[in-house]
């Protein structure tokens, strides 16, 4: 049986589970942001297909931490590096070739104390794995974002054979299901997502920790407050790299 | 309590405010669709500024109905018709209502389409040209507004549309206040809770009717892509 009422508890009960069992790990990716910022990071959120929308809902908001950058595969044709063509044929999925991964993490203004979000559900597809992989070599810290229940039950598409989780300094599991629907139904397909509803809940309660953490620091968050000065004074000493 | 806590109380109960305000709309909503898409039609959707995480929510998503295609500004972006800038920093691509001409040259669209448009304060010139060119195309609209914005900033989107979804959070959208400084949101993850209920309602709809509904799987489960195509082809560029 599936109508909303039906999905609504369900999304509750998943969002009580992934506080309680992923509380610990919010807050050290918390204290890893904390630290970025008090040293004049930026954190840089990757996500590919549907896992870019936590990056949106974070970014350049009233309340929202000024030193966020959203980094999506799109960029490489925003930056004219790919056409148009080439990035949304469906029968060679972009993010699916080699090499890929490299490719954006190079268009970005990247300083050293600067770390990463990677966010991918199955965390199976070469472009998180190689993004994950780029950072890590360049000695960033880097936070995954993932459902452990999908990536488990899934094959690599990595030549490595690796999984997304693998190459995270801290690993937050968005305790999504496989396949990212919740709801079973009497057919082979299940419905209703919760990546996004989950991923959203981990960025933003991460977000609340952190801002909290600067204040134990005495270090004045960078929190957009509706002030056009103090917003733009933020916004500018972060100029080329958000 | 501890904030990480805090926020994920919050959240829940602004998700249990809006179930209540807005279930039966939502059921109008997803029937609405549903007719649609029986008829051959697609749901356009556009969203200005979080809203576009509301129309990934319900487009070309696992777990989700199927046809849907999103208005995207990542597409005129990637045409460099305008720049990051213009949609991340100064929001002036919203001011610019031209560009919806742009997208539509870009996309296949049908006559049996309808609209499903959101937008916080529903005052931004882009999407209200979009609703009137469908008004003037007979095509019928859903707005999803957040009233308190809508109401604040004079918002005009809903003259144009059938009936409307509220998101019914604060303005600004403001969760916590951390020793003086408020922050964090709930109103994207809502209005995400909101198109998820849409697809539940559609998925029931059709299943009450037909047996079975248009699912799609994560293209990321072995034999995804033959399932999906499968349900997408026969749509040729109206869909993805």
């Amino acid at each position: 049986m599936v109508n909303s009422l039906i999905f609504k508890n369900e999304t509750e009960k998943l969002l009580n589970y992934l506080y309680e069992s992923q509380k610990d790990n919010i807050e050290a990716a918390a204290q890893t942001m904390a630290e970025c910022i008090e040293k004049g990071g930026v954190i840089h959120v990757f996500g590919s297909g549907h896992s870019t929308g936590c990056a949106i809902d974070l970014a350049g908001r009233i309340g929202s931490l000024v030193p966020i950058h959203i980094c999506e595969p799109a960029d490489c044709v925003i930056f004219r590096k790919v056409s148009f063509e080439e990035f949304t044929d469906h029968t060679n999925v972009f993010e699916r070739k080699p090499g890929v991964a490299q490719f954006i993490y190079n268009l970005y203004n990247i300083k050293p104390n600067d770390i990463f979000f990677v966010l991918s559900n199955s965390g199976i597809n070469g472009i998180g794995i190689d993004f994950a992989a780029s950072a890590k070599e360049h000695g960033h810290k880097v936070i995954v974002i993932t459902s452990m229940k999908h990536t488990l039950a899934e094959n690599s598409r990595h030549p490595s054979g690796k999984k997304l989780y693998m190459l995270g300094d801290i690993v937050l599991d968005n305790c999504g299901p496989h396949g990212d629907a919740l709801l079973e139904t009497d057919d082979i397909e299940k419905v209703t997502a919760v990546s996004s509803i989950c991923n959203n809940a981990i960025m933003q309660s991460a977000s609340a920790r952190t801002i909290e953490i600067l204040q134990q620091h005495n270090y004045v968050p960078p929190v957009l407050n509706c002030d056009e000065n103090h917003d733009k004074n933020l916004k500018d000493k972060y100029k080329g790299r958000i | 309590m501890n904030v990480i806590k805090e926020y994920f109380d919050t959240l829940i109960a602004n998700i249990d405010r809006v179930y209540d305000s807005q279930k039966h709309n939502v059921v109008k909503a997803a029937n609405m669709m549903a007719e649609c898409m029986e008829q051959g039609g697609v749901i356009q959707l556009f969203g200005t500024e979080q809203g576009i995480e509301f129309c990934n929510e319900l487009n070309y998503r696992a777990g989700g109905i199927a046809y849907f295609h999103n208005y995207s500004l990542n597409h005129l972006l990637m045409h460099n018709i305008i720049t990051k800038e213009d949609v991340y920093v100064t929001k002036k691509a919203y001011q610019d209502a031209s560009l919806i001409d742009k997208m539509e040259e870009m996309y296949q669209l049908d006559n049996r389409d309808m609209y499903c448009l959101i937008s916080q304060s529903g005052n931004e010139p882009l999407i209200i040209e979009l609703a009137k060119k469908a008004k003037e195309r007979g095509q019928k609209i859903i707005a999803v507004v957040n009233k308190q914005s809508y109401d604040k900033n004079n918002g005009k989107l809903l003259d144009y549309a059938d009936m409307y979804l509220d998101i019914d959070s604060a303005d600004p959208d403001l969760a916590l206040n951390i020793n003086g400084v408020k922050c964090c949101q709930t109103g994207t993850t809502v209005a995400n809770i909101l198109a998820q209920m849409i697809h539940a309602e559609i998925y029931r709809y059709y299943v009450n009717k037909f047996g079975k509904a248009p699912v799609l799987l994560s293209a990321n489960i072995n034999q995804a892509d033959i399932h999906n195509n499968a349900l997408t082809d026969p749509y040729e560029r109206r869909i993805r």
